[in-house]
């Protein structure tokens, strides 16, 4: 499971029912990241060092993004997105003929950075209560890029998360770290952390 | 007729053997904590409780009546309960106003670090590898949680959250053919029951029983005493009493 696994099943019937049963439990691997080491993320060339120690989850929100976390994705999760190509989306399709999720462009600016999270959670969360805060510019591995701020709410769930997203265009794929957690305790908890990764990315 | 119970036997083996719970742990104790009976104050929250339906397809339901029987029942059970916990359990005076906002957001967070602790702790298999470590049943909700208006005075909060999502026919239906035509284990029905002890000074998570296939139709009396049992089996600082279920539960912390 991911934090979008619980979407898959509701909508294919049995066959995707079946699926999910017999492919749940292999879901596993997930692994220690050390400390104070370059290590390199989401099946990319984007590289970080991060202070303390994390867990990279062994389930994958997409083809090219990975998932650490101190305490389990619900509470901590830091998402990377390593070069997501045009005409690709942030996480995979839940419902590609009904409900398609919005594709990277390669003449998107980073302002539209911001939108394409927003749009992509509402589909693949299903839920109506996103909000983005606020956007300024900040670099990202060196290049022009931008800081967000967000938050939002999974449906049937009363606690409210709060996120915080930096990102960058970078020869025509999108580049993006996010960190989102509820925001009583965790977001507070755990955004520093998230911040020196962040500022540690390297292309 | 044969060939329909030959069927049902298939769907019963196949889904016991598919079931990835087996080996799954159920109590976490946060090391080194122990109550002693007749030391502290333990407040009662006010339970988190969800009834519905699980349509064919496997999604669920709410149903307004079913969960009203729910917070009945166990709430009737719950207060008999909490007489015989061995220390002083009083129950939470809900705040009116922001304070009620906070404390309905602090049972979900109760509800999702419970969650956490069940996927990423209590089954082995998925163990984050921080969690892995000895005595590392290290789980909070924060601090911040001295300062909910109502848990002042308190030593500890004893947190409870339930959801059944009851099969329908059609989801009953569904887990016999799937088993006998296509070999696959549909599960029917979720049965989740969370109980948990949370330290007002720190925030830390001291004891844990987590299942998700409880026993115990909360939509009758009965049930829900059996549901109740089952939630404090083995509660801190408890007078120790026979065991309600056979099966053994084995202990996160070591």
């Amino acid at each position: 499971m991911n934090k979008f696994g619980n979407k898959f099943g509701n909508k294919f019937g049995i066959v995707a029912i079946g699926l999910g049963l017999i492919a749940a439990p292999v879901a596993a691997g997930n692994r220690l990241i050390v400390p104070g080491q370059p290590v390199a993320v989401a099946k990319s060339m984007l590289t970080v060092t991060p202070a303390v120690e994390w867990n990279k989850l062994g389930a994958r929100p997409g083809r090219n993004s990975e998932t650490w976390t101190f305490d389990g994705d619900a509470l901590n999760d830091l998402t990377f997105y390593g070069g997501i190509e045009p005409e690709r989306t942030l996480f995979r399709e839940v419902s590609k003929r009904n409900k398609p999720l919005p594709r990277v462009k390669a003449t998107m600016l980073v302002t539209d950075i911001p939108t394409l999270v927003e749009n992509s959670y509402r589909i693949a969360l299903d839920t109506p209560l996103f909000t983005v805060e606020g956007m300024e510019p900040m670099a990202f591995a060196g290049k022009p890029g931008i800081r967000f701020t967000y938050s939002f709410t999974r449906p049937n769930e009363d606690l409210p998360r709060k996120g915080e997203g930096r990102g960058a265009m970078i020869d025509g794929k999108l580049y993006l770290i996010t960190f989102e957690a509820p925001r009583l305790h965790y977001f507070d908890a755990g955004v520093a952390s998230f911040r020196q990764v962040a500022d540690s990315a390297k292309l | 007729m044969r060939r329909g119970w030959g069927a049902l036997a298939f769907a019963a083996a196949l889904t016991m053997t598919a079931t990835p719970l087996t080996a799954q742990e159920k109590t976490g104790n946060k090391p080194g904590f122990t109550l002693a009976p007749g030391t502290v104050t333990i407040v009662l929250m006010r339970p988190e409780i969800a009834v519905g339906a699980q349509s064919t397809g496997g999604a669920y339901e709410p149903n307004a009546d079913w969960t009203d029987q729910a917070r009945e029942n166990l709430g009737k059970a719950l207060a008999e309960a909490q007489g015989q916990l061995g220390n002083r359990v009083v129950t939470y005076v809900e705040p009116v106003g922001q304070g009620a906002a906070v404390a309905h957001e602090y049972r979900a967070l109760f509800t999702a670090l419970a969650d956490s602790v069940q996927t990423y702790q209590f089954f082995p298999g998925n163990r984050l590898p921080t969690k892995k470590r000895d005595d590392s049943f290290l789980w909070s909700i924060g601090s911040e949680v001295a300062s909910l208006p109502g848990v002042q005075g308190a030593d500890y909060a004893l947190f409870v959250t339930t959801e059944d999502h009851y099969g329908s026919t059609g989801r009953k239906l569904l887990q016999v053919f799937a088993a006998a035509a296509v070999g696959v284990g549909v599960s029917a029905g979720v049965h989740k029951g969370y109980a948990g002890l949370i330290d007002l000074k720190t925030g830390d998570l001291v004891w844990l029983n987590a299942d998700l296939a409880m026993g115990g139709d909360v939509r009758t009396p009965e049930g829900a005493a059996k549901r109740v049992a089952q939630l404090l089996e083995g509660f801190p600082g408890k007078p120790v009493e026979a065991p309600v279920t056979s099966a053994a539960t084995k202990t996160a912390a070591r």
